[in-house]
């Protein structure tokens, strides 16, 4: 049974997004499948060069990348918001694939859930 | 047992969704379902019943209470449903999206 | 059509701020009726809040704290608060209050605090899970 956690805030500005993360990386823990989607505002989780240190915060870049060795399967983009948001393959952090219908990508997963 | 499977390979699904229609999030609910789903709008989305622009299924419904603390008690009655009513309805459905 | 059925509830939503613990308590009481199981209550994000022992509505309002800590002893149902959403936001019980040495604890009973796995094996074990967020 898998489950897919969507991440459709804006990176922060609030705690919602690392909680989703959290989420995510405990199901892995447990061997559970679990993917990540980012999506609306959330696609800007995913921009790189993240440098939070002035707003007294931790960047997510890295546990991002790291999310498939703990053995996240999934880490999608919601391609129309990353168009959106000027975000492409360039300076987007690797791993991440784009999803152009992201209502199948819900429903290609058992459990849809939001952190918050 | 009834094939409920909808086009999308997963059974019907029961969408709760508690967002007034101006949140994003709204809008992706409403993009995400499917035929054969059921759409249940409780706190502040029970307020799209009265948005004209809210492009919600026909056959939504809506938490009673929720209705009527908003001064809409009497004004949905077909689409009012109490909280038994919801545990019903995710006895009847396997697969629930809370938005 | 089964029997009875387990939950697994999530609230993510602070008591006043929004209606999650409300709606979510409503629901949970028709569970019971319904003669269903609630696994657990899991709280997570701003939802810890509901597990304050220092919670002071005026004496004329519902008071959220208490009415789920009766409504969670009165069925036996296991709550948790997440230890990671919970410490940060200044929601700590005794082990806690003591390993970071701070001048108090205020986790109302009968919610404990622990870790995310408590929401995996809900997510695991339970028939449903049903998620209460905040709705802004």
């Amino acid at each position: 049974m898998s489950t897919l956690i969507v991440v459709d805030q804006a990176p922060y500005g609030s705690w919602a997004g690392r909680e989703a993360l959290d989420m995510t990386l405990s199901l892995a823990a447990f061997d559970q499948p679990a993917a990540l989607l980012f999506t609306g505002a959330g696609v800007n989780w995913l921009r790189k060069h993240q440098a939070p240190e002035d707003i007294g915060q931790k960047s997510v870049e890295k546990n991002l990348a790291a999310a498939p060795i703990f053995g996240v399967e999934e880490i999608l983009a919601d391609a129309t918001a990353c168009q959106r948001y000027g975000l492409t393959e360039d300076n987007m952090i690797a791993g991440t694939s784009m999803v152009t219908d992201t209502s199948a990508t819900l429903n290609s997963h058992q459990q849809v859930v939001f952190a918050g | 047992m009834e094939d409920m499977t909808s086009p999308n390979q997963q059974p019907a699904t029961l969408h709760i969704l508690n967002k007034a229609p101006e949140h994003a999030r709204f809008e992706a609910c409403m993009n995400a379902l499917c035929p054969e789903d059921i759409l249940v709008l409780s706190e502040n989305a029970v307020l799209a019943l009265t948005d004209e622009n809210a492009a919600i299924p026909e056959n939504s419904l809506a938490l009673a209470p929720d209705l009527a603390a908003r001064g809409l008690g009497k004004d949905f009655e077909e689409q009012a449903i109490s909280y038994q009513d919801l545990v019903r309805l995710t006895e009847e459905h396997p697969r629930i999206i809370s938005w | 059509m089964p029997t009875s059925l387990t939950y697994t509830l999530v609230i993510t939503g602070a008591p006043w701020t929004s209606q999650a613990p409300q709606t979510a308590l409503a629901f949970a009481r028709e569970l019971v009726s319904a003669g269903h199981q609630v696994d657990r209550v899991f709280l997570y994000g701003d939802g810890i809040h509901l597990a304050s022992a220092l919670s002071t509505p005026p004496s004329d309002e519902r008071h959220w704290p208490r009415e789920w800590s009766e409504f969670l002893a009165e069925n036996g149902v296991p709550a948790v608060a997440c230890i990671a959403s919970a410490l940060r936001r200044g929601l700590v019980d005794e082990a806690e209050q003591a390993r970071y040495e701070l001048t108090g604890s205020n986790l109302r009973p009968p919610f404990e605090i622990a870790g995310l796995g408590e929401w995996v094996e809900g997510n695991m074990k339970s028939d449903r899970v049903i998620y209460f967020h905040g709705s802004v």
